[in-house]
């Protein structure tokens, strides 16, 4: 088992060697550049080359790289243009809002779709399985933005059950040691806080959640069939164990097994999705971020949060890999 | 004639069924085809004949300018917009962009991704190897955010934004039709074609690439769903196509967000036509990866 971690964790330099020399390239690319960011578009020649020189973007562009490279492995992602702070700094403020949201919208599509993509298979071919069939297709056909709008229009505009934007009522006042606003709430000990913070997490995380959760169930139900079939829970019910426990211990052990792979594999979705889900219902994390630095080119937030996202989903997997191996011996000894 | 002629006989009459008219075969038995085949002519019509169906021009207005425009009605059965032009003549309309940025930015990943994953798995070794980490790479960044990036590189041009959709796809072809080869390579009846000294590349295009495309037209149709889903996204960020006279939906409905309160008509509509172009491809797409998947069939 420690021998395939290693392995994997080696097999992970070349990739994000890769990713930051793709990602470098990519900013350099980009029209404009820091210096006209800096100044503007009628920015003197002279001007722009001090400001070259100050950034060291006079130098030969591999000087530039293994320099760029050498502060990514320390950590400095560089200061953002446009507030002048560190892009790390201002990451640590915004990824909490994401992480709360994606964690709330991946807990939603398990805790619903798992036991719908089981119930599903065990009635295979009846009216719930049909029947979910078709809703999971509907639900990977909207956009996330469109659902997004949808329950927005309905609930907040409508009905006005749940509130429509932000993290948090804005005359509440809560201190942020962690900026994950529920552990928050909880640390402060305030009840009605944490109630306000659930109540604004609910529709983004429920609008995000809808796709990975009609992906779950279709992928649970599939295993679930695959597995149903073979021998050894024919021999589990030969030797007169009961339905429940045969469910438990035998069916749904080992069709788990590819369910948490496609967990894994929604990591990339839940964080482009989040982009337009906190776009929707202004939510102050990662996506908003990112947005933003693309419209006032500050370059430095964008170059920054796509290795960041890059790394988080490379990271991901591999937590899968390695998970996956651990629940299933047979991948080690490949 | 003996028993056994006679028996010969009928059964030479019996087609031996292939791969294809198996799968079309399952294909035409699912009732979930024919709704998205339906509903893709439906699209389709819309989009071909828009100037005779829509009853207005995408750009006519019909109406007077209005903060809060008019909801549906009699005479406009989607309402109108906030310059009085008429939302369903502008919806038919946008089927064209929608379909357009599905097949073109398809079609680009397609041929990009066809290639590599046709190199890659026939030549394999140190080829294969460089191609397919350069995949993994792209598949690191999620594709949505690669389409932003590449967006935000190249403009915001139509062409430029179905590129970028196009490319973000390359990977996934690349590397479906690399496998689909890897597990042909070595059949039987390749061996047979290579011992009768059959050349590489007509090898490659008449024996393997027909048995190993299957999953690969499965994969193009659900990409389509997709490209059309994020080109709406993009569009829905600001970063859709710069021409502000296009009815493209996701635009339409991203101008229109911060009417939701008084104008729902103008986000609904635009989206539930994103929504049913998207379900078409899907519903397609689904039939025809249990038409083809040997490990559905039962």
């Amino acid at each position: 088992m420690l021998r395939y971690v290693a392995k994997r964790l080696l097999l992970l330099v070349p990739v994000l060697i890769g990713l930051s020399i793709l990602v470098f390239a990519y900013v350099r690319a980009l029209p404009g550049g820091p210096a006209i960011a800096l100044l503007g578009e009628r920015a003197t020649q002279e001007s722009v080359e001090a400001i070259n020189r100050e950034l060291g973007l006079d130098q030969p562009i591999f000087v530039q790289y293994l320099r760029y490279a050498g502060n990514l492995i320390q950590g400095d992602f560089g200061s953002s243009v446009l507030s002048r702070r560190p892009v790390v700094e201002e990451l640590l403020e915004r990824f909490p809002a994401t992480v709360e949201l994606g964690f709330a919208a991946i807990l939603f599509a398990v805790l619903a779709g798992i036991p719908l993509g089981f119930v599903a298979a065990k009635r295979y071919q009846g009216v719930l399985d049909n029947t979910s069939l078709v809703a999971s297709l509907i639900g990977i056909s909207f956009p996330v933005f469109f659902l997004a709008l949808i329950m927005k229009y309905i609930f907040a505009v409508r009905l006005g059950w749940l509130p429509s934007i932000g993290r948090l009522d804005i005359t509440r006042s809560l201190e942020h040691p962690t900026n994950f606003y529920l552990l928050d709430a909880i640390i402060a000990g305030d009840g009605a806080a944490f109630v306000d913070v659930v109540a604004h997490l609910l529709m983004p995380a429920i609008a995000l959640g809808t796709i990975p959760l009609a992906i779950i169930a279709r992928i649970t139900r599939a295993a679930t069939l695959d597995v149903l079939s073979e021998d050894y829970v024919r021999t589990a019910r030969a030797k007169g164990l009961t339905t429940a426990v045969i469910d438990r211990r035998h069916i749904l052990k080992n069709s788990l097994l590819p369910v948490v792979t496609v967990i894994g594999l929604q990591t990339g979705l839940l964080l482009t999705g989040a982009i337009l889900t906190e776009t929707v219902f202004a939510w102050p994390g990662v996506g908003t971020w990112m947005l933003n630095a693309i419209n006032n080119r500050d370059y430095a937030v964008l170059q920054g949060g796509i290795v960041f996202f890059a790394f988080l989903v490379v990271v991901v997997n591999l937590l899968v890999d390695i998970s996956y191996a651990f629940l299933n011996p047979r991948i080690r000894y490949q | 004639m003996s028993i056994a002629e006679a028996e010969a006989s009928q059964l030479a009459v019996e087609q031996p069924s292939g791969l294809w008219s198996d799968a079309w075969r399952r294909v035409r038995r699912n009732p979930a085809a024919w709704v998205g085949a339906g509903l893709l002519l439906f699209f389709v019509i819309c989009a071909v004949f828009a100037p005779v169906i829509a009853p207005y021009g995408p750009q006519e207005s019909v109406g007077s300018l209005a903060a809060v425009p008019p909801g549906p009605s009699a005479e406009y059965p989607f309402g109108l917009d906030e310059q009085g032009r008429d939302v369903l003549s502008r919806i038919i309309y946008g089927a064209r962009l929608s379909l357009l940025v599905g097949v073109v930015s398809v079609a680009i990943g397609l041929s990009l991704g066809m290639v590599l994953g046709a190199i890659s798995g026939y030549f394999g070794g140190r080829v294969d190897g460089v191609i397919m980490r350069f995949m993994d790479l792209m598949l690191s960044i999620p594709g949505f955010l690669l389409a932003i990036g590449l967006v935000t590189l190249l403009g915001r041009g139509l062409f430029q934004i179905m590129f970028a959709i196009g490319i973000t796809t390359v990977p996934i072809f690349a590397r479906l039709l690399r496998g689909s080869i890897l597990a042909q390579r070595e059949a039987d009846y390749v061996l047979a074609a290579r011992s009768v000294g059959t050349p590489g590349l007509r090898l490659l295009t008449v024996h393997i690439l027909p048995n190993s495309i299957a999953p690969v037209i499965v994969q193009a149709t659900l990409a389509m769903a997709t490209a059309i889903i994020d080109v709406a996204g993009l569009s829905f960020l600001g970063l859709g196509p710069n021409d502000p006279g296009l009815p493209e939906w996701g635009k339409f409905l991203a101008e229109n967000a911060s009417r939701l309160q008084n104008s729902a008509h103008l986000v609904f509509f635009p989206g539930f036509a994103v929504v049913f172009s998207v379900l078409a491809f899907n519903l397609l797409g689904d039939a025809l990866r249990e038409a083809i998947d040997p490990k559905l069939r039962a």
